[in-house]
């Protein structure tokens, strides 16, 4: 049940020893110590633990560890500091308690690889899958909107 | 983690602050005597940085960037070279006017405002003198300007002057500044948590680790008031990384070397647990136990006339009967703690908003004295009142101590929704009258509740109404039950804010009357409280467009008036609300304006949560709800465009954080009374519910 595993995490390779059903959630965060990635929930819904597996975003908490392996894994920690979401996302003063933007910045930069250009509309449809206690949504909108014109 | 013994060996100027019988006191670090209690340490470095040791816990509301901002005003410093570390937990540390180290009540600004101006401006005057003595230059031709002393045309950094600084006597009265010379306060500097939060390196509670730590997780009672009195571990400890399986105070803790391991053990976990007085309850018994217990004979709290007669004389009258639910202030961050209790040193990470709780807590479970004791407070993924709360830190505390090894406990999600700790289940009812002209005469308010803070939340916003109401009855009965109750983000102004702003609009309905004129005629007496409703009015476009509600209302020092734009489909129930614009008065100043729109923008967005979404079921005398899916929150779809105006007036501080939540809910109940014709008397406003109203 519990056995090795290698994973390509942020362009780097990390063995670790982990159950096969493990979400690749707990394997990043606790036994690999890269804690930007967040429980928020363990079924999906909270969007806390979002991250990109390829150019997909995916709720970690809910991908077994086996199912990673052999892809190319980001989290908030491999998306660099002066990307135009996370510079957007200061300017405007997005987080409160913060837990949930790491989740949140990386939906959105899954959803500019896939549309660079989104419409209000789209990024509230595909933001609105994620909870955010503080009720920050107001300048996420923003922001992302910020970061997608500061692309040209 | 900082000690009282590392701060005496900073380099550079450290100074401490301390509250005394006759005022505040301010001392060199190494002047400081043991028994006395410095409220706050501030370091000046000799490479020029500030660090400001904030004894208040960071949750969202900015309370880092809030307090260290009021010393870099007065020491004139530049905001990219100011630092802020959460303090240790200590009689050091307690907030000054509340004796304890706590964050809440809205209170970390208005506490702590002169102190940390009154560090400041002392460590900027002891700079100066000192470069007075050095450069044999009068103090008055030394000025000082973001981190440098310019005395005749040369520029000094700070830092070159804080070791000849640490010499200088304290000033017995530091001048402050005058609020024309502002850099700072009244300006919204960037966010100090902000960077680390965006690039996912900000470590909360469930963050922390240490070198051979063991994950824990605990099952708790399926009702609420049982107890594990049975449990059959032998499948569970067969499981790969298993530790330990054994019962604790609270139910029974699973440990292993992996979260993942104890998640898998509990499946396989038998318990039988003991009977409880909630056992087999549904929301409906709940219901009728709350109302059955509003009939009963309470304490009255507060008599103002003859509200009785007046109200049987009177030609108008509206009753009504409230209930509302508990509610889960469900955090983004779980419950999380990690502790270990050693044999002679007892070491706590927690995202706490008490330190000294916990500090109380470690004390009790580890048998040790405060001295052994080191908390570690982490940065808060959400508190709204819940990580006020210490029962996770016990139980990590406890774990610890059987186990002898570092433990980090973890809640799940369902833990979390299900353990308890709600902002409190209310039966409200209601009585108002008007005279022939409309004007209201008499209120009478009665409500049962489990009583927090000795029962003052049970009536406050009530008891205390700035409304003229020349004829006031307010009644409480204190509900005993076995579900744990606790401060959510307003207290008691969650629910009577509700009941109270939604009556007067039926009275107001009634007579037709304006809701917001009828709150202007109320509000006369107090010139601050009706400007916050006329802006509200003024900014909504009251009177011009359609499905608007308003609610009005007080609570921790700040006035709240919300204007809030409805849209019902009537076919589904569904309320949706377009726009609020929200009102509120902080009294004479402004500390940090982004801060303050950001803190009534989320209120808002709580206060819809709670209006539309939120309740806690009961099945079984347990929590049905079991996760996000069953307890929905507000989601971006649903935030309406929010608008807050800050206005300012002569008084007191007033406090932030909360009060632009209480007037949320009734102006959206309001809105569907106006557009509609909708009487709501409960919460939450649900499909279901709106159309069973129709």
């Amino acid at each position: 049940m519990v056995k090795d595993f290698e994973l390509r995490i942020n362009g780097r390779v990390y063995r670790v020893r982990a159950f096969e059903d493990e979400p690749l959630l707990w394997v990043i965060r606790e036994r690999l110590r890269l804690t930007g990635t967040k429980f928020g929930c363990g079924i999906g819904v909270c969007g806390a633990c979002t991250l990109l597996v390829g150019r997909q975003a995916v709720r970690s908490c809910l991908l077994p560890v086996k199912d990673a392996v052999g892809k190319e894994i980001t989290t908030i920690e491999g998306l660099p500091s002066n990307h135009p979401l996370k510079r957007a996302w200061i300017e405007l003063q997005v987080p409160q308690c913060g837990y949930c933007q790491p989740g949140q910045i990386m939906e959105a930069y899954a959803l500019l690889l896939e549309n660079p250009r989104p419409t209000r509309e789209q990024i509230v449809q595909r933001l609105s899958s994620h909870l955010c206690r503080c009720g920050t949504y107001n300048r996420i909108v923003r922001a992302v909107e910020k970061a997608v014109g500061g692309r040209t | 983690m900082i000690t009282r013994r590392d701060l005496l060996k900073l380099s550079g100027l450290t100074l401490s602050v301390m509250l005394m019988p006759e005022g505040y006191r301010i001392l060199k670090a190494q002047e400081v005597p043991r028994r006395y209690a410095p409220n706050l340490w501030i370091n000046l470095s000799r490479d020029n940085y500030l660090t400001v040791l904030v004894n208040k816990s960071e949750m969202g509301q900015g309370v880092y960037t809030g307090l260290a901002m009021l010393v870099a005003e007065e020491l004139d410093f530049p905001w990219e070279r100011v630092r802020v570390r959460p303090a240790p937990a200590g009689r050091a540390y307690v907030d000054p006017k509340m004796g304890i180290q706590l964050t809440g009540g809205s209170t970390s600004v208005r506490n702590m405002y002169e102190t940390l101006r009154l560090a400041g401006a002392s460590m900027r005057e002891m700079l100066i003198a000192s470069a007075s003595k050095r450069l044999k230059v009068p103090a008055d031709r030394i000025s000082a300007e973001s981190g440098y002393l310019l005395v005749e045309g040369k520029r000094y950094a700070y830092g070159e002057f804080v070791d000849l600084a640490s010499k200088e006597q304290i000033p017995a009265k530091p001048r402050l500044k005058e609020p024309k010379e502002f850099i700072y306060i009244g300006r919204s500097v960037p966010r100090i948590d902000a960077p680390e939060k965006v690039d996912g390196k900000a470590v909360f509670g469930i963050d922390t680790f240490e070198e051979g730590m063991v994950y824990a997780i605990v099952e708790r009672p399926p009702y609420f008031g049982a107890k594990a009195f049975k449990v059959d571990s032998t499948e569970a400890k067969r499981v790969p990384e298993v530790v330990d399986v054994f019962p604790i105070s609270t139910g029974v803790a699973i440990c292993g070397e992996s979260f993942w391991a104890c998640q898998k053990a509990r499946r396989s976990l038998k318990i039988e647990w003991s009977e409880s007085f909630v056992k087999g309850w549904e929301d409906k018994d709940l219901e009728n136990y709350f109302l059955q217990k509003l009939r009963e004979r309470g304490e009255v709290v507060r008599v103002k006339g003859s509200p009785q007669r007046v109200f049987e004389s009177s030609p108008v009258k509206v009753e009504e009967t409230y209930i509302q639910p508990y509610l889960y202030h469900a955090t983004m961050e779980p419950m999380a703690c990690l502790a270990w209790v050693k044999k002679d040193e007892c070491i706590v990470y927690a995202p706490t908003q008490s330190q000294t709780w916990v500090l109380e807590t470690a004390k009790r479970v580890s048998g040790l004295p405060e001295g052994r004791i080191k908390v570690i407070t982490t940065y808060l993924g959400g508190g709204f009142g819940r990580k006020a709360n210490v029962e996770f830190v016990a139980e990590a505390l406890e774990i610890s101590k059987r186990l002898s090894r570092p433990v980090k406990l973890i809640y799940t999600r369902e833990d979390d929704i299900r353990s308890g700790y709600y902002r409190p289940y209310s039966a409200t009812h209601i009585k108002v009258s008007a005279d022939q002209r409309g004007n209201i005469n008499s209120l009478s308010f009665k409500i049962a509740v489990q009583p927090l803070l000795g029962g003052r939340a049970s009536v406050e916003g009530v008891e205390n109404t700035h409304y003229n109401i020349p004829n006031l009855y307010v009644e409480k009965v204190d509900v005993e039950l076995p579900i744990s109750v606790w401060f959510w983000r307003s207290v008691g102004s969650t629910h009577n804010a509700f009941s109270l702003e939604t009556i007067l609009d039926r009275i107001a309905y009634q007579t037709k009357q304006d809701p917001g004129e009828l709150r202007l005629k109320l509000l006369r007496d107090n010139p601050v409280a009706y400007k916050v409703v006329q802006t509200a009015m003024e900014r909504s476009g009251w009177g011009k467009r359609k499905n608007l509600g308003i609610a009005y209302h007080y609570s921790f020092g700040s006035h709240a008036c919300h204007v809030a734009e409805v849209e019902l489909d009537a076919k589904s129930g569904q309320v949706k609300v377009k726009r609020v614009v929200a009102v509120i008065d902080v009294g004479p100043v402004v500390v940090h304006p982004d801060l303050i729109r950001s803190q009534v923008e989320g209120s808002v967005v709580m206060g819809l949560s709670m209006a539309l979404k939120e309740k806690v079921s009961f099945r079984g005398g347990g929590v049905e709800n079991s996760n996000f899916g069953s307890y929905g929150l507000l989601t971006m779809d649903e935030t309406p465009e929010i608008e807050v105006h800050i206005l300012t007036s002569n008084r007191q501080r007033g406090g932030v954080g909360e009060p632009g939540l209480p007037p949320t809910a009734p102006a959206v109940a309001n809105a569907l009374l106006w557009g509609y014709g909708i009487r709501v008397n409960r919460l939450p406003m649900t499909p279901e519910y709106i159309k069973s109203l129709l």
